[in-house]
């Protein structure tokens, strides 16, 4: 059997993304269960059973929402009963009604992917689609942190620190001091810390005589 | 960066926990639930307490909160959490008494803000942001940009920029820095009288010079061999004042009597040659009756008149022919009356012009005495009570004062608000009157200044009363000597023309007798004159007439030399005294100069480091600006906007809307953070998420922005604390935010903990979070507690298990 392009773009995805596929009928608590697709994930989320359903050409009632919803529900009572831990995820790939996606969900977690451009080979067309496509099932996809910054532009430094750190080493060490100790109080602090640092400036250096 | 583990904490009366709890925390993530009021929060905010020593969301509402942190019913408490840190144990805790809070040991910065802002989310900030998307404006001072602000640690610099606004323009640094106004005004003040002076230096030193030059020339003139130069000025009056000179004139005005008296006898002798003996001896006669009788008539006269120009001028030598006499004392005599005149016009036109420069000074001293009596009326605050009073004219309304709240119109002046305007009128009117005050008393300061040293140079050249007194009375005598000669001129001529034919007659007489005798002598004599005077002796052949014009040509032409040369010497001593004169007066410019010079230099001393700390202001200013605008866009545009979008969509996958914060591209005065939603797939950007997002969605937006900040940034405590963040999501997005949860546990190695007081989401998040592998852990803990008993904690573990289910299919 020759699963739709769309089914095999979103397996192709979640392969990528370290998920492997379960070969179907499978069987649990002694109940065949027959899906257009299924896949499990890997450590971290080796507790993810996603299930492929083809709401526009696929077989087994995937084109009924009530036997598709028939289905999940019995699979979720089988693992209740074995005291399994999976966690389901329905992927409902085409067209479907809200109120379907709606009483699924109170099954499992059922993400919904339609719309997706796709080429002769079965790939998302362009970047933009390949993102679409991503959109739709990241729940499921690693989560990619933005790149570590050097500790030099470390943004969990303070910012009065990033801010010491820019100013020219000839910068005044009590004026500076003055001004950070005031901008915890406020702006007026600030002001009245830079002037007082500035009239120290006409008081007479000791040594000299007063005119 | 230490991976610190959370491990335990124990808990003793703190807020709603009653009694001793412990809750065990070693595991990744920490499922937490009980029931409204039964202590999840209370468990939380332990932590932080535990780990920064408060709890910000209690000290935004009361900031005298640690007081209320003890449960009610007991006297002590505390609060201990044991963390692992590598492989070391270490504790964090406070202990509570009635009062606050007692001993700490807490984390220190900046982890613990670390913790504040980006680990912990209470409830109450997850409502801030909530509140936040609903109210933002766009404007510096919108809640968001406040929150943001303060999330990125900007407030400061915001406090900072703000706080040295006023350096940039120095009429608010002449405002705000004491001295500053003083110095400014000190220093003009001082660089005024400095120019003056050096001016009067200059003059001075012009003066001094002009006269050393000309002293130069006339020393060159007089070849005087001294060196000229300020220093040699007293070798110079000393050369000067020689009376070689002096001695020489008056020896050779003997020496022209000598002469006269020769020629005298020669022509005495010559006359008497016998031509015509007998009528000469006649004419003798008559001439000699007739001068006679004119010498009778004038003689005492003219000899007493004599004895007085004698008196007048006794350097003079002047012939005795009474015309010749008169000729010559004539001019001496006018020369010496116009020097006099001068000298005594000059006399009084100092004394005039002390008396006037006197009162000028006066009038100047009084200036400014008046000029201080106003100052010193005049309020120094006058321009800031103004300010003050003008501000409060906006909350007059009627005529009752806001201030002492009486009724103004029983004053019967008029209504309240003019009465306010016209004194605030005045107040600015006087400030810009002080201004003008200021101005004006060192102008009359340095008026008073110059007249004093006018005064003091009159002074120094004034003459005393009997000097002028006396100068005027030769003055007189000399004028009425001119006068009585200019009366005798007739009869003096008259006087000599008898005079001469007397002598004439009378020579004819006697020479004609004596001639060669006389004449013989005459010559010997003449001969011997000539020799002494260091002349040649009379050559063969030449006439007596022409050797004794030939000497008197040469005594004359020395008398006039010595004249010249003695001229020349008073002209130098005049010099001299002028030169020292100037010399005087430019060192007491210097005294002063330098004394000025040092003041002007410690107000430019001072002005200059004030100047070099507020460029130093302005600098920090510019460096808070930068380091803002980078932080705000390497915050922003590169990394929290992607994360945010990344977590919101896998929460909301059906939204087409994702939140985003824009941030104008240009330098930032200050964070103006706008709130927007983009749509999924490129295009326009949409309206503010309050406008765009479903209530639910809000939620998830704020939400993920908070663990969006988290992290975007190195993790620095590898915590999540979540307080019941899931209070309004509906079932689908409960399911993301639990497979959320645990891709930020499993794979990202936060160690979650989060409280919810749903039971069926606590039953979900227990099964969704469920150990997936070997080192996989999974804690709950159930609060529960009664009216009457102690605080409850059950804590249950969860170790992994492998799923057999599946492996059977197939």
């Amino acid at each position: 059997m020759s699963a739709s392009p769309l089914i095999q773009a979103i397996q192709a995805r979640l392969a990528l993304a370290g998920y492997s596929v379960l070969p179907t009928p499978f069987r649990i608590a002694g109940v065949e269960f027959a899906f257009t697709g299924a896949m499990r994930g890997r450590d971290g989320r080796a507790l993810d059973l996603i299930l492929l359903i083809d709401t526009t050409t696929g077989d087994f009632g995937d084109r009924d929402p009530a036997r598709v919803r028939q289905r999940i529900e019995a699979l979720s009572r089988a693992l209740d009963v074995t005291g399994s831990r999976y966690v389901v995820t329905a992927i409902l790939a085409g067209a479907v009604l809200a109120e379907g996606i709606e009483t699924l969900s109170e099954t499992c977690r059922v993400l919904q992917v339609d719309g997706i451009a796709l080429n002769a080979e079965g790939e998302p067309v362009d970047a933009v689609t390949a993102r679409q496509l991503d959109d739709r099932i990241r729940v499921l996809l690693p989560l990619t942190l933005p790149e570590a910054v050097t500790p030099a532009q470390d943004g969990s430094a303070s910012a009065i620190e990033q801010l010491t750190r820019v100013l020219p080493t000839t910068t005044n060490p009590a004026l500076v001091e003055a001004l950070i100790a005031g901008s915890e109080k406020g702006e007026q602090a600030v002001t009245d810390a830079a002037a007082l640092v500035i009239s120290g400036a006409f008081t007479v250096v000791p040594g000299e005589i007063a005119p | 960066m230490s991976e610190l583990n959370l491990q335990g904490l124990d808990i003793t009366n703190f807020r709603s926990i009653r009694g001793h709890i412990h809750a065990p925390l070693d595991a990744k993530v920490v499922l937490v639930h009980g029931e409204n009021g039964a202590g999840k929060t209370s468990l939380l905010s332990a932590i932080e307490l535990a780990l920064t020593g408060g709890v910000q969301s209690l000290l935004r509402a009361d900031p005298a909160y640690a007081k209320q942190l003890l449960h009610r019913s007991a006297e002590e408490g505390s609060v201990q959490l044991k963390c692992l840190d590598g492989g070391n144990a270490r504790e964090f805790g406070v202990t509570l008494t009635a009062s606050g809070l007692g001993a700490a040991s807490a984390l220190g910065e900046p982890l613990a803000g670390f913790f504040r802002e980006r680990t912990f989310l209470p409830q109450s900030l997850l409502g801030q942001l909530l509140q936040i998307y609903q109210e933002s404006g766009n404007d510096a001072d919108s809640p968001l940009a406040r929150f943001v602000g303060k999330l990125l640690g900007l407030d400061r610099l915001d406090t900072l920029e703000a706080g040295l606004k006023p350096f940039g323009d120095v009429r608010n640094v002449r405002k705000n820095v004491d001295g500053w106004l003083e110095a400014e005004n000190e220093k003009a003040r001082l660089d005024r009288l400095l120019v003056d002076q050096r001016k009067i230096h200059s003059t001075a030193d012009e003066a001094a010079k002009t006269a050393l030059a000309e002293l130069a020339v006339l020393c060159k003139d007089l070849g005087l061999p001294t060196e000229i130069a300020e220093a040699s000025l007293d070798e110079v009056a000393r050369a000067l004042e020689d009376a070689t000179d002096a001695g020489e004139h008056s020896e050779l005005a003997d020496q022209q009597r000598q002469l006269g008296a020769i020629q005298r006898e020669i022509t005495a002798a010559q006359s008497a040659l016998p031509t015509d003996g007998l009528a000469s001896h006649g004419d003798a006669q008559g001439a000699a009756d007739r001068y006679a009788h004119w010498e009778a008539e004038y003689g005492g006269r003219l000899s007493a008149l004599r004895q007085r120009i004698d008196v007048l001028l006794p350097d003079a030598s002047l012939p005795s022919d009474p015309e010749a006499f008169s000729t010559a004392a004539l001019a001496r005599l006018r020369t010496e009356q116009t020097q006099l005149a001068e000298q005594s016009v000059r006399a009084r036109a100092d004394i005039e012009r002390h008396a006037a420069a006197q009162n000028e000074r006066d009038v100047a001293l009084k200036q400014r005495d008046t000029i201080d009596g106003e100052v010193a009326l005049l309020s120094t605050s006058a321009g800031s009570l103004g300010s003050a009073i003008a501000e409060l004219t906006s909350f007059i309304t009627d005529d009752i004062c806001p201030v002492c709240d009486r009724d103004f119109s029983v004053m019967n002046a008029g209504s309240l608000s003019d009465h306010v305007h016209n004194k605030v009128r005045t107040l600015s009117a006087s400030a810009e009157r002080l201004l003008t005050l200021g101005r004006s008393r060192s102008e009359a300061q340095v008026t008073a200044e110059r007249l004093d040293r006018e005064l003091e140079t009159l002074a120094a050249r004034s003459l005393t009363a009997e000097v002028i007194a006396e100068t005027e009375r030769r003055a007189g005598a000399v004028s009425t000597v001119v006068s009585e000669l200019d009366g005798l001129a007739a009869a003096l001529a008259e006087g000599t023309l008898l005079r001469t034919a007397d002598v004439a007659a009378r020579r004819i007489v006697t020479e004609s007798q004596s001639r060669h005798v006389s004449l013989a002598a005459a010559g010997e004599t003449l001969n011997t004159f000539a020799l002494s005077i260091g002349a040649p002796p009379l050559a063969q052949g030449e006439s007596f007439e022409a050797a004794v014009s030939r000497l008197g040509q040469q005594l004359a032409g020395e008398a006039s030399r010595l004249e010249g040369r003695l001229t020349l010497r008073r002209k130098g001593v005049d010099l001299v005294s002028a030169v020292r004169a100037a010399v005087t007066r430019r060192q007491e410019v210097n005294e002063r100069l330098k004394a000025d010079q040092a003041a002007w230099g410690r107000a430019d001393a001072g002005l200059q480091g004030a100047q070099v700390l507020r460029d130093q202001s302005n600098a920090i200013r510019a460096a808070v600006d930068t380091v803002r605008s980078s932080i705000i866009r390497r915050e922003f545009n590169n990394r929290l906007n992607l994360l945010w979008r990344d977590l919101f969509v896998r929460l909301a996958p059906g939204e087409p809307f994702v939140p985003a914060f824009r941030i104008p591209v240009a330098e930032t005065q200050r964070l103006q953070p706008k709130l927007i939603t983009e749509h999924r797939d490129g295009g326009d950007a949409g309206g503010t998420p309050g406008a765009m997002l479903s209530a639910g969605n809000l939620n998830t937006a704020a939400l993920t922005l908070f663990i969006a900040l988290h992290l975007s940034v190195p993790k620095e405590l590898p915590w999540l604390i979540l307080d019941d963040p899931v209070q309004s999501m509906d079932d689908v997005h409960i399911a993301h935010f639990a497979a959320l949860l645990r891709t930020l546990s499993k794979e990202h190695g936060r160690q979650v903990m989060i409280a919810v007081h749903d039971r069926q989401l606590f039953e979900y998040l227990k099964l969704e979070l469920s150990p997936a592998f070997p080192e996989d852990s999974l804690l709950t803990l159930e609060l529960s507690r009664g009216s009457r008993r102690d605080t409850l904690c059950v804590s249950r573990r969860f170790a992994f298990k492998e799923e057999t289910a599946l492996l059977s299919a197939a």
